[in-house]
Protein backbone atom coordinates (compact mmCIF):
# COMPACT_ATOMS: atom_id res chain seq x y z
CA UNK A 1 0.00 0.00 0.00
CA UNK A 2 1.42 3.37 -0.90
CA UNK A 3 1.38 5.66 2.09
CA UNK A 4 0.69 9.40 2.01
CA UNK A 5 4.05 10.14 0.42
CA UNK A 6 3.39 7.65 -2.36
CA UNK A 7 6.15 5.28 -1.27
CA UNK A 8 5.54 1.55 -1.32
CA UNK A 9 6.09 0.51 2.26
CA UNK A 10 4.65 -2.96 2.14
CA UNK A 11 8.02 -4.55 1.43
CA UNK A 12 9.25 -3.46 4.84
CA UNK A 13 6.90 -5.72 6.69
CA UNK A 14 7.71 -8.88 4.85
CA UNK A 15 9.77 -11.28 6.89
CA UNK A 16 13.43 -10.70 6.26
CA UNK A 17 15.56 -13.79 5.82
CA UNK A 18 18.70 -12.92 7.71
CA UNK A 19 20.72 -15.65 6.04
CA UNK A 20 19.85 -14.29 2.60
CA UNK A 21 21.55 -10.99 3.37
CA UNK A 22 24.96 -10.67 1.79
CA UNK A 23 27.33 -7.91 2.70
CA UNK A 24 27.73 -6.43 -0.76
CA UNK A 25 25.85 -3.21 0.06
CA UNK A 26 27.78 -2.51 3.30
CA UNK A 27 30.97 -3.25 1.37
CA UNK A 28 29.94 -0.89 -1.42
CA UNK A 29 29.25 1.88 1.11
CA UNK A 30 32.57 1.16 2.78
CA UNK A 31 34.42 1.55 -0.50
CA UNK A 32 32.45 4.51 -1.84
CA UNK A 33 31.91 6.50 1.35
CA UNK A 34 34.59 5.19 3.68
CA UNK A 35 31.94 4.33 6.23
CA UNK A 36 31.77 1.05 8.16
CA UNK A 37 28.07 0.70 9.04
CA UNK A 38 28.88 -2.07 11.50
CA UNK A 39 30.20 0.61 13.84
CA UNK A 40 26.66 2.02 14.15
CA UNK A 41 25.41 1.76 17.75
CA UNK A 42 21.75 2.19 16.73
CA UNK A 43 21.42 4.97 19.27
CA UNK A 44 19.27 7.19 17.05
CA UNK A 45 21.07 10.43 17.82
CA UNK A 46 21.20 11.13 14.07
CA UNK A 47 17.43 10.76 13.65
CA UNK A 48 16.65 12.63 16.84
CA UNK A 49 18.54 15.69 15.70
CA UNK A 50 17.84 15.52 11.96
CA UNK A 51 16.68 18.93 10.79
CA UNK A 52 14.17 17.48 8.36
CA UNK A 53 13.19 14.19 9.95
CA UNK A 54 9.55 15.28 10.30
CA UNK A 55 9.20 14.96 6.54
CA UNK A 56 11.38 11.84 6.16
CA UNK A 57 9.82 8.50 5.37
CA UNK A 58 12.96 6.68 6.53
CA UNK A 59 15.03 8.13 9.35
CA UNK A 60 18.82 8.46 9.15
CA UNK A 61 19.29 5.59 11.63
CA UNK A 62 17.00 3.41 9.55
CA UNK A 63 19.05 4.30 6.48
CA UNK A 64 22.15 2.88 8.15
CA UNK A 65 20.19 -0.14 9.36
CA UNK A 66 18.85 -0.78 5.84
CA UNK A 67 22.40 -0.71 4.52
CA UNK A 68 23.37 -3.24 7.20
CA UNK A 69 20.55 -5.48 6.05
CA UNK A 70 21.45 -5.01 2.41
CA UNK A 71 18.14 -3.49 1.29
CA UNK A 72 19.03 -1.24 -1.57
CA UNK A 73 15.59 -1.02 -3.13
CA UNK A 74 13.81 0.99 -0.43
CA UNK A 75 16.94 3.09 0.04
CA UNK A 76 16.97 4.27 -3.55
CA UNK A 77 13.21 4.79 -3.64
CA UNK A 78 12.89 6.65 -0.35
CA UNK A 79 11.65 10.19 -0.22
CA UNK A 80 14.18 11.04 2.48
CA UNK A 81 16.85 11.00 -0.20
CA UNK A 82 15.32 14.20 -1.60
CA UNK A 83 14.05 15.68 1.64
CA UNK A 84 17.55 15.55 3.10
CA UNK A 85 19.21 18.95 2.88
CA UNK A 86 22.72 17.69 3.68
CA UNK A 87 22.95 19.86 6.77
CA UNK A 88 25.25 17.18 8.22
CA UNK A 89 23.92 17.44 11.77
CA UNK A 90 23.56 13.64 11.78
CA UNK A 91 27.18 12.86 11.01
CA UNK A 92 28.49 15.71 13.08
CA UNK A 93 26.81 14.34 16.20
CA UNK A 94 27.24 10.61 15.49
CA UNK A 95 29.16 8.90 18.34
CA UNK A 96 30.49 6.34 15.88
CA UNK A 97 31.62 9.08 13.51
CA UNK A 98 29.48 7.78 10.67
CA UNK A 99 29.18 10.31 7.85
CA UNK A 100 25.51 9.77 7.06
CA UNK A 101 25.27 12.81 4.78
CA UNK A 102 27.97 11.26 2.63
CA UNK A 103 25.92 8.05 2.43
CA UNK A 104 22.83 10.09 1.46
CA UNK A 105 24.86 11.82 -1.25
CA UNK A 106 26.06 8.51 -2.60
CA UNK A 107 22.58 6.98 -2.60
CA UNK A 108 21.14 10.10 -4.26
CA UNK A 109 23.69 9.86 -7.06
CA UNK A 110 23.01 6.16 -7.46
CA UNK A 111 19.25 6.67 -7.61
CA UNK A 112 19.69 9.46 -10.16
CA UNK A 113 21.97 7.33 -12.33
CA UNK A 114 19.51 4.46 -12.18
CA UNK A 115 16.80 6.82 -13.36
CA UNK A 116 14.78 6.42 -10.17
CA UNK A 117 12.58 9.48 -10.05
CA UNK A 118 11.94 11.38 -6.87
CA UNK A 119 8.29 11.29 -5.89
CA UNK A 120 8.56 14.51 -3.93
CA UNK A 121 6.99 17.51 -5.71
CA UNK A 122 9.18 18.68 -8.64
CA UNK A 123 12.37 17.94 -6.76
CA UNK A 124 14.20 17.06 -9.94
CA UNK A 125 13.33 20.41 -11.49
CA UNK A 126 14.42 22.26 -8.37
CA UNK A 127 17.79 20.49 -8.31
CA UNK A 128 18.35 21.18 -11.99
CA UNK A 129 17.46 24.85 -11.71
CA UNK A 130 19.68 25.28 -8.70
CA UNK A 131 22.62 23.54 -10.33
CA UNK A 132 22.05 25.71 -13.43
CA UNK A 133 22.52 28.86 -11.36
CA UNK A 134 25.63 27.52 -9.70
CA UNK A 135 27.06 26.53 -13.04
CA UNK A 136 26.47 30.00 -14.44
CA UNK A 137 27.38 32.26 -11.54
CA UNK A 138 28.97 30.11 -8.88
CA UNK A 139 26.25 31.15 -6.44
CA UNK A 140 22.67 30.29 -5.64
CA UNK A 141 20.45 33.23 -6.41
CA UNK A 142 17.58 32.45 -4.05
CA UNK A 143 15.23 35.11 -5.37
CA UNK A 144 15.63 34.19 -9.00
CA UNK A 145 15.58 30.49 -8.18
CA UNK A 146 12.24 30.78 -6.39
CA UNK A 147 10.75 32.89 -9.17
CA UNK A 148 12.01 30.56 -11.90
CA UNK A 149 10.83 27.47 -10.02
CA UNK A 150 7.36 28.90 -9.41
CA UNK A 151 7.04 30.04 -13.02
CA UNK A 152 8.02 26.59 -14.32
CA UNK A 153 5.59 24.85 -12.02
CA UNK A 154 2.79 27.29 -12.76
CA UNK A 155 2.38 28.46 -9.18
CA UNK A 156 3.12 32.10 -9.91
CA UNK A 157 2.18 33.71 -6.63
CA UNK A 158 3.01 30.90 -4.22
CA UNK A 159 5.85 32.71 -2.46
CA UNK A 160 4.91 36.25 -3.41
CA UNK A 161 4.15 37.41 0.11
CA UNK A 162 7.15 35.68 1.68
CA UNK A 163 9.36 36.92 -1.16
CA UNK A 164 8.25 40.51 -0.64
CA UNK A 165 9.05 40.35 3.06
CA UNK A 166 12.41 38.70 2.48
CA UNK A 167 13.22 41.33 -0.14
CA UNK A 168 12.29 44.23 2.13
CA UNK A 169 14.52 42.82 4.85
CA UNK A 170 17.35 42.46 2.39
CA UNK A 171 17.47 38.69 2.76
CA UNK A 172 17.15 38.09 -0.99
CA UNK A 173 18.47 40.24 -3.77
CA UNK A 174 16.89 40.76 -7.19
CA UNK A 175 20.14 40.22 -8.99
CA UNK A 176 22.69 37.57 -8.17
CA UNK A 177 26.35 38.29 -7.79
CA UNK A 178 28.94 36.18 -9.58
CA UNK A 179 32.08 34.62 -8.24
CA UNK A 180 35.39 35.84 -9.61
CA UNK A 181 37.05 32.76 -10.98
CA UNK A 182 34.34 31.25 -13.15
CA UNK A 183 36.88 29.47 -15.32
CA UNK A 184 37.78 27.12 -12.39
CA UNK A 185 34.09 26.56 -11.81
CA UNK A 186 33.58 25.60 -15.42
CA UNK A 187 36.41 23.09 -15.11
CA UNK A 188 34.85 21.51 -12.00
CA UNK A 189 31.62 20.95 -13.88
CA UNK A 190 33.45 19.70 -16.95
CA UNK A 191 35.48 17.21 -14.95
CA UNK A 192 32.52 15.88 -13.03
CA UNK A 193 30.63 15.35 -16.28
CA UNK A 194 33.61 13.52 -17.76
CA UNK A 195 33.93 11.40 -14.64
CA UNK A 196 30.28 10.45 -14.84
CA UNK A 197 30.68 9.52 -18.49
CA UNK A 198 33.62 7.29 -17.58
CA UNK A 199 31.50 5.28 -15.17
CA UNK B 1 51.29 -22.39 67.58
CA UNK B 2 48.32 -24.50 68.44
CA UNK B 3 46.23 -21.34 68.51
CA UNK B 4 46.58 -20.66 64.77
CA UNK B 5 43.10 -20.01 63.55
CA UNK B 6 41.46 -21.93 60.76
CA UNK B 7 39.16 -20.69 58.01
CA UNK B 8 36.96 -23.05 56.06
CA UNK B 9 36.48 -22.02 52.43
CA UNK B 10 33.59 -23.82 50.78
CA UNK B 11 33.99 -23.93 47.02
CA UNK B 12 37.26 -23.81 45.09
CA UNK B 13 36.30 -21.67 42.13
CA UNK B 14 38.12 -18.40 41.46
CA UNK B 15 36.55 -16.71 44.53
CA UNK B 16 37.34 -19.57 46.93
CA UNK B 17 40.86 -20.08 45.57
CA UNK B 18 41.65 -16.40 45.92
CA UNK B 19 40.28 -16.30 49.47
CA UNK B 20 42.36 -19.35 50.41
CA UNK B 21 45.54 -17.86 48.94
CA UNK B 22 45.08 -14.60 50.80
CA UNK B 23 44.17 -16.10 54.19
CA UNK B 24 46.98 -18.67 53.90
CA UNK B 25 49.37 -15.90 52.90
CA UNK B 26 48.41 -13.97 56.02
CA UNK B 27 49.52 -16.90 58.18
CA UNK B 28 46.25 -18.63 59.04
CA UNK B 29 45.18 -22.16 58.33
CA UNK B 30 42.74 -22.74 55.49
CA UNK B 31 40.69 -25.76 54.61
CA UNK B 32 39.63 -25.39 51.00
CA UNK B 33 36.79 -27.80 50.30
CA UNK B 34 35.10 -28.50 46.98
CA UNK B 35 32.68 -31.19 45.88
CA UNK B 36 34.57 -31.62 42.57
CA UNK B 37 37.75 -33.65 42.21
CA UNK B 38 39.97 -30.68 41.36
CA UNK B 39 40.26 -26.94 41.83
CA UNK B 40 38.78 -24.27 39.59
CA UNK B 41 35.01 -24.63 39.90
CA UNK B 42 32.95 -23.64 36.88
CA UNK B 43 35.98 -21.81 35.49
CA UNK B 44 37.40 -25.21 34.54
CA UNK B 45 34.60 -25.64 32.01
CA UNK B 46 35.27 -22.36 30.24
CA UNK B 47 37.04 -21.76 26.97
CA UNK B 48 38.86 -18.43 26.75
CA UNK B 49 37.73 -15.31 28.61
CA UNK B 50 36.59 -11.73 28.19
CA UNK B 51 37.76 -9.05 27.72
CA UNK B 52 41.31 -10.22 26.93
CA UNK B 53 40.88 -13.66 25.36
CA UNK B 54 42.98 -15.30 28.08
CA UNK B 55 42.92 -19.02 28.80
CA UNK B 56 41.14 -19.73 32.11
CA UNK B 57 43.35 -22.80 32.54
CA UNK B 58 46.34 -20.47 32.99
CA UNK B 59 44.56 -18.64 35.78
CA UNK B 60 43.61 -21.91 37.51
CA UNK B 61 47.19 -23.18 37.16
CA UNK B 62 48.54 -19.95 38.66
CA UNK B 63 46.18 -20.00 41.63
CA UNK B 64 46.72 -23.73 42.15
CA UNK B 65 50.44 -23.17 42.30
CA UNK B 66 49.99 -20.40 44.87
CA UNK B 67 47.82 -22.73 46.93
CA UNK B 68 50.24 -25.64 46.65
CA UNK B 69 53.11 -23.42 47.74
CA UNK B 70 51.31 -22.44 50.92
CA UNK B 71 51.73 -25.11 53.62
CA UNK B 72 48.83 -23.67 55.63
CA UNK B 73 46.21 -24.54 53.00
CA UNK B 74 44.67 -28.00 53.03
CA UNK B 75 42.79 -28.95 49.89
CA UNK B 76 39.81 -31.23 50.36
CA UNK B 77 38.33 -32.21 47.03
CA UNK B 78 35.28 -34.44 46.52
CA UNK B 79 34.16 -33.04 49.83
CA UNK B 80 30.82 -31.62 50.89
CA UNK B 81 29.61 -29.92 54.04
CA UNK B 82 27.26 -32.28 55.83
CA UNK B 83 26.54 -30.40 59.03
CA UNK B 84 27.57 -27.30 60.94
CA UNK B 85 26.92 -26.09 64.44
CA UNK B 86 28.01 -23.08 66.38
CA UNK B 87 30.84 -23.97 68.70
CA UNK B 88 32.31 -21.22 70.84
CA UNK B 89 33.91 -18.63 68.59
CA UNK B 90 33.42 -20.68 65.48
CA UNK B 91 31.72 -23.63 63.94
CA UNK B 92 32.06 -27.36 64.29
CA UNK B 93 31.69 -28.48 60.71
CA UNK B 94 31.15 -32.02 59.52
CA UNK B 95 32.69 -32.68 56.12
CA UNK B 96 31.71 -35.66 54.02
CA UNK B 97 33.91 -37.34 51.47
CA UNK B 98 33.40 -40.72 49.80
CA UNK B 99 30.87 -41.68 52.42
CA UNK B 100 33.24 -40.88 55.27
CA UNK B 101 32.73 -37.93 57.56
CA UNK B 102 35.22 -35.89 59.52
CA UNK B 103 34.79 -32.98 61.88
CA UNK B 104 36.77 -29.78 61.84
CA UNK B 105 36.72 -26.63 63.93
CA UNK B 106 36.47 -23.50 61.76
CA UNK B 107 37.02 -20.09 63.27
CA UNK B 108 35.52 -18.46 60.21
CA UNK B 109 33.78 -19.65 57.08
CA UNK B 110 33.80 -18.32 53.53
CA UNK B 111 31.04 -19.52 51.26
CA UNK B 112 32.00 -19.51 47.60
CA UNK B 113 29.63 -22.06 46.16
CA UNK B 114 29.15 -20.45 42.77
CA UNK B 115 26.16 -20.67 40.46
CA UNK B 116 24.13 -22.86 38.16
CA UNK B 117 22.35 -22.20 34.90
CA UNK B 118 18.60 -21.75 34.81
CA UNK B 119 16.81 -24.72 33.27
CA UNK B 120 16.09 -23.50 29.73
CA UNK B 121 13.64 -26.32 29.01
CA UNK B 122 11.03 -24.12 30.69
CA UNK B 123 10.74 -22.47 27.28
CA UNK B 124 9.11 -25.03 25.05
CA UNK B 125 9.35 -22.56 22.18
CA UNK B 126 13.16 -22.83 22.15
CA UNK B 127 13.22 -26.63 22.15
CA UNK B 128 16.00 -27.04 24.71
CA UNK B 129 15.99 -30.70 25.66
CA UNK B 130 14.02 -31.65 22.53
CA UNK B 131 16.33 -30.52 19.73
CA UNK B 132 19.90 -31.81 19.78
CA UNK B 133 21.45 -28.62 18.52
CA UNK B 134 19.89 -26.35 21.09
CA UNK B 135 22.39 -26.12 23.93
CA UNK B 136 22.91 -23.92 26.95
CA UNK B 137 25.95 -21.72 27.27
CA UNK B 138 27.95 -24.07 29.54
CA UNK B 139 27.35 -26.98 27.19
CA UNK B 140 28.54 -24.74 24.40
CA UNK B 141 31.73 -23.90 26.32
CA UNK B 142 32.51 -27.62 26.32
CA UNK B 143 31.95 -27.71 22.55
CA UNK B 144 34.20 -24.70 22.06
CA UNK B 145 36.94 -26.42 24.05
CA UNK B 146 36.58 -29.50 21.88
CA UNK B 147 36.71 -27.42 18.69
CA UNK B 148 39.72 -25.51 19.93
CA UNK B 149 41.58 -28.71 20.75
CA UNK B 150 40.81 -30.23 17.36
CA UNK B 151 41.39 -27.04 15.45
CA UNK B 152 41.48 -27.67 11.71
CA UNK B 153 40.01 -31.13 12.12
CA UNK B 154 36.44 -30.15 12.92
CA UNK B 155 33.80 -29.17 10.39
CA UNK B 156 32.43 -25.64 10.66
CA UNK B 157 29.30 -25.39 12.80
CA UNK B 158 27.72 -23.34 9.98
CA UNK B 159 25.28 -20.80 11.36
CA UNK B 160 25.18 -20.39 15.11
CA UNK B 161 22.49 -18.30 16.78
CA UNK B 162 22.91 -17.03 20.32
CA UNK B 163 19.88 -16.11 22.43
CA UNK B 164 20.49 -13.83 25.35
CA UNK B 165 18.21 -13.34 28.36
CA UNK B 166 16.96 -16.94 28.47
CA UNK B 167 15.35 -16.94 31.89
CA UNK B 168 16.75 -13.53 32.74
CA UNK B 169 14.57 -10.44 32.62
CA UNK B 170 11.49 -12.61 32.45
CA UNK B 171 8.84 -12.09 35.07
CA UNK B 172 6.56 -14.75 33.67
CA UNK B 173 8.60 -17.94 33.53
CA UNK B 174 12.08 -16.92 34.56
CA UNK B 175 13.71 -14.39 36.83
CA UNK B 176 13.21 -10.65 36.84
CA UNK B 177 16.88 -9.78 37.16
CA UNK B 178 19.61 -9.32 34.58
CA UNK B 179 22.20 -12.09 34.91
CA UNK B 180 24.88 -9.54 34.14
CA UNK B 181 27.59 -11.73 32.59
CA UNK B 182 25.71 -13.26 29.63
CA UNK B 183 26.24 -10.28 27.32
CA UNK B 184 29.95 -10.62 27.78
CA UNK B 185 30.37 -14.38 27.54
CA UNK B 186 28.00 -14.53 24.57
CA UNK B 187 30.17 -12.00 22.73
CA UNK B 188 33.19 -14.11 23.67
CA UNK B 189 31.57 -17.35 22.48
CA UNK B 190 30.42 -15.86 19.17
CA UNK B 191 33.81 -14.23 18.68
CA UNK B 192 35.54 -17.56 19.32
CA UNK B 193 33.35 -19.34 16.77
CA UNK B 194 34.27 -16.72 14.17
CA UNK B 195 37.94 -17.09 15.05
CA UNK B 196 37.92 -20.88 14.84
CA UNK B 197 35.68 -20.96 11.76
CA UNK B 198 35.92 -17.71 9.78
CA UNK B 199 33.37 -18.98 7.26
CA UNK B 200 30.75 -19.61 9.94
CA UNK B 201 27.98 -17.14 10.63
CA UNK B 202 27.08 -15.97 14.10
CA UNK B 203 23.95 -14.10 15.10
CA UNK B 204 23.36 -12.76 18.57
CA UNK B 205 19.77 -11.96 19.50
CA UNK B 206 19.72 -9.37 22.23
CA UNK B 207 17.42 -6.86 23.87
CA UNK B 208 20.33 -4.60 24.67
CA UNK B 209 23.90 -5.48 25.32
CA UNK B 210 25.16 -4.62 28.75
CA UNK B 211 28.89 -4.18 28.74
CA UNK B 212 29.50 -2.30 31.97
CA UNK B 213 33.06 -3.05 32.87
CA UNK B 214 36.60 -2.16 32.07
CA UNK B 215 37.33 -2.89 28.39
CA UNK B 216 33.91 -4.55 28.06
CA UNK B 217 32.27 -2.18 25.59
CA UNK B 218 35.40 -2.23 23.45
CA UNK B 219 35.34 -6.03 23.61
CA UNK B 220 31.77 -6.31 22.36
CA UNK B 221 32.35 -3.72 19.64
CA UNK B 222 35.45 -5.59 18.47
CA UNK B 223 33.42 -8.79 18.21
CA UNK B 224 30.83 -6.96 16.11
CA UNK B 225 33.18 -4.87 13.99
CA UNK B 226 36.28 -7.01 13.61
CA UNK B 227 34.90 -10.53 13.94
CA UNK B 228 31.66 -9.69 12.12
CA UNK B 229 29.24 -11.26 14.53
CA UNK B 230 25.77 -10.00 13.63
CA UNK B 231 23.76 -8.51 16.46
CA UNK B 232 20.00 -8.58 15.98
CA UNK B 233 17.92 -6.67 18.50
CA UNK B 234 14.95 -8.77 19.49
CA UNK B 235 14.10 -11.69 21.70
CA UNK B 236 13.56 -14.79 19.57
CA UNK B 237 10.05 -16.15 19.70
CA UNK B 238 10.31 -19.62 18.31
CA UNK B 239 12.70 -22.31 17.13
CA UNK B 240 11.27 -24.72 14.56
CA UNK B 241 12.94 -27.77 13.10
CA UNK B 242 13.13 -27.36 9.31
CA UNK B 243 14.97 -29.65 6.91
CA UNK B 244 17.30 -30.82 9.64
CA UNK B 245 18.10 -27.25 10.62
CA UNK B 246 16.61 -24.85 13.12
CA UNK B 247 14.41 -22.04 11.86
CA UNK B 248 14.40 -19.08 14.22
CA UNK B 249 11.61 -16.54 14.22
CA UNK B 250 12.12 -13.16 15.80
CA UNK B 251 11.52 -9.49 15.30
CA UNK B 252 14.24 -7.04 14.49
CA UNK B 253 12.91 -4.42 16.85
CA UNK B 254 15.18 -1.75 15.45
CA UNK B 255 13.31 -1.90 12.17
CA UNK B 256 10.05 -3.29 13.44
CA UNK B 257 10.32 -6.12 10.97
CA UNK B 258 9.88 -9.82 11.51
CA UNK B 259 13.03 -11.80 10.72
CA UNK B 260 13.79 -15.43 10.13
CA UNK B 261 16.99 -17.37 10.00
CA UNK B 262 17.86 -21.01 9.49
CA UNK B 263 20.60 -21.94 11.95
CA UNK B 264 22.56 -25.09 12.61
CA UNK B 265 22.91 -24.51 16.29
CA UNK B 266 21.23 -22.41 18.95
CA UNK B 267 23.06 -21.40 22.12
CA UNK B 268 20.92 -20.26 25.03
CA UNK B 269 22.50 -17.85 27.50
CA UNK B 270 20.51 -19.18 30.42
CA UNK B 271 20.09 -17.10 33.55
CA UNK B 272 22.54 -17.39 36.43
CA UNK B 273 20.88 -18.93 39.48
CA UNK B 274 22.29 -20.12 42.80
CA UNK B 275 22.74 -23.88 42.94
CA UNK B 276 21.05 -26.16 45.48
CA UNK B 277 24.38 -26.34 47.33
CA UNK B 278 24.17 -22.66 48.14
CA UNK B 279 20.70 -23.05 49.66
CA UNK B 280 21.86 -26.00 51.73
CA UNK B 281 24.95 -24.18 53.03
CA UNK B 282 22.85 -21.12 53.84
CA UNK B 283 20.54 -23.34 55.89
CA UNK B 284 23.42 -25.07 57.71
CA UNK B 285 25.04 -21.79 58.75
CA UNK B 286 21.69 -20.10 59.36
CA UNK B 287 22.38 -17.16 57.09
CA UNK B 288 19.92 -15.18 55.03
CA UNK B 289 19.32 -15.75 51.34
CA UNK B 290 17.30 -13.51 49.07
CA UNK B 291 14.13 -14.65 47.33
CA UNK B 292 16.15 -16.27 44.53
CA UNK B 293 18.47 -18.16 46.86
CA UNK B 294 21.51 -15.89 46.50
CA UNK B 295 23.24 -15.22 49.80
CA UNK B 296 22.05 -11.89 51.11
CA UNK B 297 24.44 -9.07 51.84
CA UNK B 298 24.23 -6.08 54.08
CA UNK B 299 25.19 -2.66 52.90
CA UNK B 300 27.69 -1.94 55.62
CA UNK B 301 29.67 -5.17 55.28
CA UNK B 302 28.92 -6.54 51.84
CA UNK B 303 31.19 -9.60 52.15
CA UNK B 304 29.62 -10.71 55.40
CA UNK B 305 26.74 -13.17 55.52
CA UNK B 306 26.43 -13.86 59.24
CA UNK B 307 28.35 -14.47 62.42
CA UNK B 308 31.87 -15.38 61.26
CA UNK B 309 30.46 -16.35 57.91
CA UNK B 310 31.47 -14.50 54.78
CA UNK B 311 30.80 -15.07 51.10
CA UNK B 312 32.31 -14.36 47.71
CA UNK B 313 31.61 -15.02 44.06
CA UNK B 314 28.47 -16.01 42.22
CA UNK B 315 26.70 -17.51 45.26
CA UNK B 316 25.99 -13.86 46.10
CA UNK B 317 24.97 -12.85 42.60
CA UNK B 318 26.05 -13.40 39.01
CA UNK B 319 29.63 -12.20 38.66
CA UNK B 320 32.43 -12.61 36.17
CA UNK B 321 35.76 -14.28 37.02
CA UNK B 322 37.55 -11.03 37.78
CA UNK B 323 34.78 -9.90 40.11
CA UNK B 324 34.74 -13.30 41.82
CA UNK B 325 38.45 -13.02 42.53
CA UNK B 326 38.03 -9.50 43.89
CA UNK B 327 35.20 -10.66 46.12
CA UNK B 328 37.31 -13.61 47.26
CA UNK B 329 40.04 -11.20 48.30
CA UNK B 330 37.51 -8.97 50.06
CA UNK B 331 36.07 -11.91 52.03
CA UNK B 332 39.62 -12.99 52.90
CA UNK B 333 40.33 -9.47 54.19
CA UNK B 334 37.31 -9.74 56.48
CA UNK B 335 38.54 -13.07 57.84
CA UNK B 336 42.10 -11.84 58.32
CA UNK B 337 40.86 -8.70 60.10
CA UNK B 338 38.73 -10.87 62.34
CA UNK B 339 41.56 -13.27 63.12
CA UNK B 340 43.84 -10.36 63.92
CA UNK B 341 41.63 -9.16 66.78
CA UNK B 342 43.44 -9.66 70.13
CA UNK B 343 41.00 -12.26 71.41
CA UNK B 344 39.68 -13.33 68.09
CA UNK B 345 36.54 -11.41 68.96
CA UNK B 346 34.71 -9.33 66.47
CA UNK B 347 34.98 -5.71 67.54
CA UNK B 348 31.48 -4.75 66.64
CA UNK B 349 29.87 -8.10 67.15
Amino acid sequence: MPDASGIETQAFFKTIKLDAIDDSLPQEIKTACGVDVETCLECGKCSGGCSNVRIFDITPRQVVKLIKTGQEKPLLAMDALWACVSCQLCGDRCPAGIDIARIMDYLREKAYQKGIKATRYQVQLFHELMLGFIKKTGRVAEGQLIIRFNLKTGRYFKDADLGRRLFLKGKIKPFSSKIKNREDLRRIFQESIEREEDQ
Amino acid sequence: MSTVKTALVIGAGPAGMEAAVKIGGAGYRVILADRADSLGGTLRQLCSSFPRWEDPADLIAYKTEQINKCPLITIKTKTTVVAAEKNGNGYLVTLGSDGLTSEIQADAVIIATGFELFDASVYGEYGYGSFDNVVNSLEFEALLKEWQENQGKTASPGTVAFFKCVGSRDRAKGLPYCSRICCMYTAKQAGLVKELFPDSKCYVFYMDYRAAGREYEEFVRSVIEQRHVRYVRGRPAKVLPEDGRLLIRAEDTLMGMPVEIAADMVVLAAAIVPGPGTRQIARLFQIKSDEYGFIDYNRNEPAKAGDRVFFAGACGFAVETLGAIQQGAAAAAEVIALFNQPNGEEKNA
